[in-house]
């Protein structure tokens, strides 16, 4: 009795400052956020401080305005697209680190550094790259002067600028995921190989009965945490392509790769709507959830099927 | 040991979270300015002022990405409750977001030489921080080669032969195209802010809000609109595709400075990137060809202003700033020479020395001006919804008829 | 021998991949000794003279606006208050929540680790407006302050933190602690003493992770600390040579350098260790 009375004091001591700091910092911002999302907020000086209720005002309007759904769309394809190129890479990737290259260990160090620095950095750094290095290697290089073309540029389309965006993620994010999977595959202990080798099964299918199970362990994990970073891009988005270019959609013209981060910050800030902002990451919050619940749900029933 | 260690980390953190947290109050003034370029000026004139006055000045220039930055420092300021004393709007719009607390400096001396002050119902608000201009800035050597007189492009059918010949030599005037413009989505600010005015003022007499008031009730103007509409596809036509459709600010005003190409679509905001790329040639503005009639200025005001915040606890030392600016010799030096700006005020006989700038100078002196009207539409219509429908026009992905649909479809939404 | 070929030529593959993979940060290195005309001329270009290198790192170093040493000190301050108590909390919180295993202390978990999808842009502008008002009620200044913006960090990073060591902690054996109970050391002390030190794969692992992204970080201090006042991260500094329309690459890319090296070299330094911290911490979830 007390023992268990010793230990739930200091359960509640542990847990405290963890808690307050939640509190503080995320939950109560978080329902005064959803509070404002049905006012006509505004942190400036023009309402004067008085709060009118609008009801669903800011959510009806956000639902029939033509660049939120087709930010809405583009964040799935872009979301869908980043979580599978980062994966797969992140895998192959991991089983090059782990095999018995000589180099191994340089490239894992190598692959995660572009995860040293921030996203905004990236992004202007590869607008260069697009813009310019790509035309540059196109002038000089015999058979790709295709690259030179000004048509052909890879961000003045709104399907090669999201594949851009794809780049840039991945290349920013795998070697992280990387390292997961290594650790998934190092995880496996050497004996089990062994033991399959003396069984009679080949490279292959020690391979696939052994490693892919492993593997698929880290999936849920890696899925997780690609899924939620894809959907949340922002820093890429407004440094690389800052949404162009411009494309039409339900007769209005819009910029065709503004994903659903950057298309609430602008809401937000360009167009000094916050509480409108506020309603569309409320949307951007619950869809969030769903899927992510989804998607674990999912991840786990396989885990035990395997 | 490792506990020591922890303990004093644990001592360390502490007393950087609750030993940083008490703060005096400075009885001075802040200014928060959107211009990070001419900090490092701004920032020893402020200082300079401190000596004379005995008031200490804070100076942040906020910066960064696009123009909406200022704004939402200004926001969190305002949240946090630390609004700056003095602090910039960009004309009618910013105004009324921070009306409230916006003072009246309708009495201020400086008003005497001022003609570009912001006002609002016949009061005035804001200090004009300079004067800027644009039109058509052009080389004036490569015009030569090609035998214009850069004095006769005041048309669109001017513009438009002009163009046709620098194009048919280019390999003769070693450029890449024609004119320098930028339409990509980074840049709407380019087509949908500036290329946008000569819409609303090119041709009317300075002030003239008559197209203005017309879009803005959702009445547009087919004649102008198709004739604007003619040259900015002939300003798309003639541009470098790569800085056209995903160049930002340096490719632009980097082709123009390396003399790639005759002309260049922005202001005089650009002597300080000239002399940066040590620029040896002539240059001038020439005014836009947006109309098929002959339009013979350039677009010429005080784009930004300093407004003194109402719940300020030193108005008068916020007062005294603006009003040294314009009446003691630092200012001036600090306005011309350092900040290399246009001032605003008849009183400062200095010459700036950015060619651009001594350009819009020449034009202003002639009094041929038109206005920036820009201003009255708001960041959102201007940004989200016509910046990407230049930028469609500008992919070649949508055609002129369509593009005047567009446009059209847009103004009538803002009834 | 064909397989030794095969793998020297995997192996060169690889390092060829590797070069490509690391070319944005030569594209850095390179245009940082240029100036701004150049860096956005002839960005390819190999510089005319390194020495502008230096130039630019002076210029940066001096500039009034920038403040470099006490942005420097700033970053560096709230970095490691923030990563010493990113793991000392959430590590603590973490092992009471494994070691409870009761349904609240469930609930807890699954809280915490939900309110990772939670999306910055909706708690970011209520964020300041309610530390504005805990400031009116109360005089705790979180606006502006080293405990604010501290604070907002623990607050958006205790929940991968606590995911993390929760999933380590499931995998030590309960045998150590009950041995300690027996001899009769305290919960706090069988923590402290035993738990802790056995976490340190997961505790680098977490400054690593943690670290790169407070040392980048750029919206929170702009909405926290703001622009231009008494306390500026380096990310802020950097972004006062980005004006509206101007913008100062030359000295943009050389402060990206600066900011990145110490970075760099941390990471190298402690790499062994990370990765296996990584490695350790990332999958046990």
């Amino acid at each position: 009795m007390a023992a268990r009375r010793r230990l739930s004091m200091t359960f509640w001591i542990f847990l405290a400052p963890v808690l307050i700091a939640f509190m503080m910092v995320i939950i109560i911002p978080f329902f005064i956020g959803v509070f404002y999302s049905f006012t006509d907020w505004n942190a400036t000086a023009r309402t004067g401080g008085a709060l009118q209720f609008v009801g669903l005002k800011n959510f009806t309007d956000s639902f029939s305005d033509p660049a939120f759904i087709h930010a809405s769309i583009m964040t799935v394809i872009y979301t869908v697209i980043n979580v599978f190129v980062i994966n797969v890479l992140a895998v192959a990737l991991a089983l090059v680190v782990t095999s018995s290259l000589r180099l191994r260990n340089l490239y894992r160090v190598g692959f995660f550094i572009p995860y040293l620095i921030g996203g905004l950095i990236l992004g202007y750094l590869w607008q260069f790259i697009f813009n310019n290095a790509i035309p540059a290697v196109g002038g000089f290089l015999p058979g790709f002067g295709f690259l030179a073309d000004p048509n052909n540029l890879v961000l003045s389309r709104v399907g090669s600028s999201i594949a851009a965006l794809v780049i840039v993620g991945t290349w920013q994010y795998v070697g992280y995921i990387m390292m997961i999977y290594v650790a998934a595959i190092e995880a496996v202990p050497e004996s089990l190989y062994e033991a399959a080798r003396i069984d009679g099964a080949s490279q292959w299918q020690g391979f696939r009965l052994i490693m892919v199970p492993m593997i698929a362990q880290a999936f849920t994990i890696t899925m997780f945490l690609t899924l939620v970073n894809s959907f949340k891009q922002f820093d890429v988005n407004y440094a690389l392509t800052a949404g162009g270019p411009a494309t039409m959609f339900m007769d209005k013209s819009i910029f065709g790769t503004e994903l659903l981060a950057l298309n609430i910050y602008r809401t937000a800030f360009v167009s000094n709507n916050l509480a409108a902002g506020q309603a569309r990451a409320v949307v951007f919050f619950v869809v969030l959830v769903i899927i992510t619940v989804i998607q674990v749900r999912i991840n786990k029933s396989k885990e035990i099927e395997l | 040991m490792k506990r020591y260690l922890t303990v004093a980390v644990l001592l360390l953190a502490a007393a950087v979270l609750f030993g940083a947290g008490q703060r005096e109050s400075v009885q001075g003034i802040t200014l928060v300015q959107n211009k990070p370029e001419i900090d490092a000026q701004l920032q020893n004139y402020g200082s300079l002022w401190t000596q004379n006055s005995g008031i200490p000045v804070t100076i942040k220039s906020v910066g960064g990405g696009s123009g909406a930055d200022m704004g939402q420092q200004l926001r969190a300021d305002f949240a946090a409750g630390e609004m700056p004393d003095i602090f910039v709007i960009a004309g009618i719009e910013d105004y009324k977001e921070w009306e409230s607390i916006i003072l009246d400096l309708s009495g201020e001396s400086w008003n005497d030489v001022t003609s570009v002050a912001f006002t609002h119902d016949g009061r005035v608000y804001g200090f004009p921080v300079a004067i800027e201009g644009w039109g058509l800035a052009y080389n004036a050597k490569l015009l030569q080669q090609a035998d214009i007189d850069p004095a006769a492009l005041t048309s669109y059918g001017a513009y438009k032969a002009a163009f046709e010949k620098l194009n048919s030599m280019k390999t003769q005037l070693g450029i890449d195209s024609v004119v320098s413009m930028a339409a990509s989505a980074d840049m709407g600010w380019v087509t949908a802010h500036h290329n946008f005015n000569s819409l609303l003022s090119n041709g009317l007499p300075y002030g003239d809000l008559s197209v203005v008031n017309d879009l803005l009730a959702g009445r547009v103007n087919r004649q102008r609109l198709s004739e604007y509409a003619d040259w900015v596809e002939l300003l798309f036509r003639y541009a470098d595709r790569t800085v056209l459709t995903t160049g930002n600010y340096d490719a632009q005003v980097g082709a123009f400075a390396a003399g790639r190409a005759v002309f260049l679509h922005q202001g005089n905001w650009v002597d300080p990137n000239m002399a940066e790329a040590k620029v040896t040639f002539d240059m001038g503005f020439a005014p836009h060809g947006s109309m098929h009639a002959d339009t013979d200025g350039i677009f010429v005001a005080a784009p930004s202003f300093y407004v003194i915040n109402k719940n300020s606890k030193n108005i008068e030392g916020a007062k005294r700033f603006l009003n040294d600016m314009v009446y003691t010799e630092a200012g001036h030096e600090f306005m011309v020479d350092k900040a290399l700006m246009l001032p605003a005020f008849t009183n400062v006989d200095r010459m700036p020395t950015g060619q651009l700038s001594r350009s819009v100078q020449k034009w202003a002196a002639n009094d041929k001006l038109y206005s920036w009207s820009q201003y009255y539409f708001t960041n959102e219509f201007r940004d989200q919804t016509l910046a990407p429908i230049y930028n469609q026009f500008a992919a070649g992905r949508i055609n002129k008829a369509r593009f005047i649909e567009l446009m059209t479809v847009a103004f009538e939404g803002l009834k | 021998m064909k397989k030794r070929y095969l793998a020297a030529a995997a192996e060169a593959l690889m390092v060829l991949f590797l070069i490509l993979f690391l070319y944005p940060f030569i594209i850095v290195f390179i245009n940082s000794a240029k100036d701004s005309f150049s860096v956005t001329q002839y960005p390819m270009r190999l510089p005319e003279h390194w020495g502008q290198l230096l130039v630019n790192m002076r210029s940066i170093i001096v500039s009034p606006n920038i403040r470099y040493g006490s942005s420097f000190l700033s970053s560096v301050m709230i970095t490691a208050a923030s990563l010493v108590l990113l793991t000392i909390l959430p590590s603590q919180a973490a092992w009471v929540l494994v070691r409870t295993k009761t349904r609240v202390s469930q609930l807890i978990f699954m809280v915490l680790v939900a309110a990772m999808v939670i999306p910055f842009q909706i708690v970011m502008f209520p964020l300041i407006s309610w530390f504005r008002l805990i400031f009116d009620v109360t005089g705790i200044r979180l606006l502006r302050s080293y405990t604010g913006i501290v604070l907002a960090y623990i607050g958006f990073g205790l929940s991968l933190s606590v995911f993390m060591y929760h999933g380590f902690i499931k995998g030590i054996p309960l045998e150590l602690e009950e041995a300690a109970t027996i001899d009769g050391s305290s919960q706090p002390g069988i923590f402290y003493r035993i738990i802790f030190p056995l976490l340190a794969p997961i505790h680098a692992t977490i400054c690593i992770l943690h670290g790169i992204w407070i040392w980048n970080d750029f919206l929170l201090p702009l909405l926290v600390l703001g622009r231009g006042n008494r306390i500026q991260t380096l990310p802020l500094a950097v972004a006062n040579f980005a004006g509206a329309y101007v913008k100062q690459w030359d000295l943009i890319l050389t402060a990206i350098l600066m900011a990145m090296i110490p970075v760099i070299i941390l990471f190298l330094a402690a790499q062994k260790k990370i990765i296996k911290g990584m490695v350790a911490g990332s999958i046990k979830g």
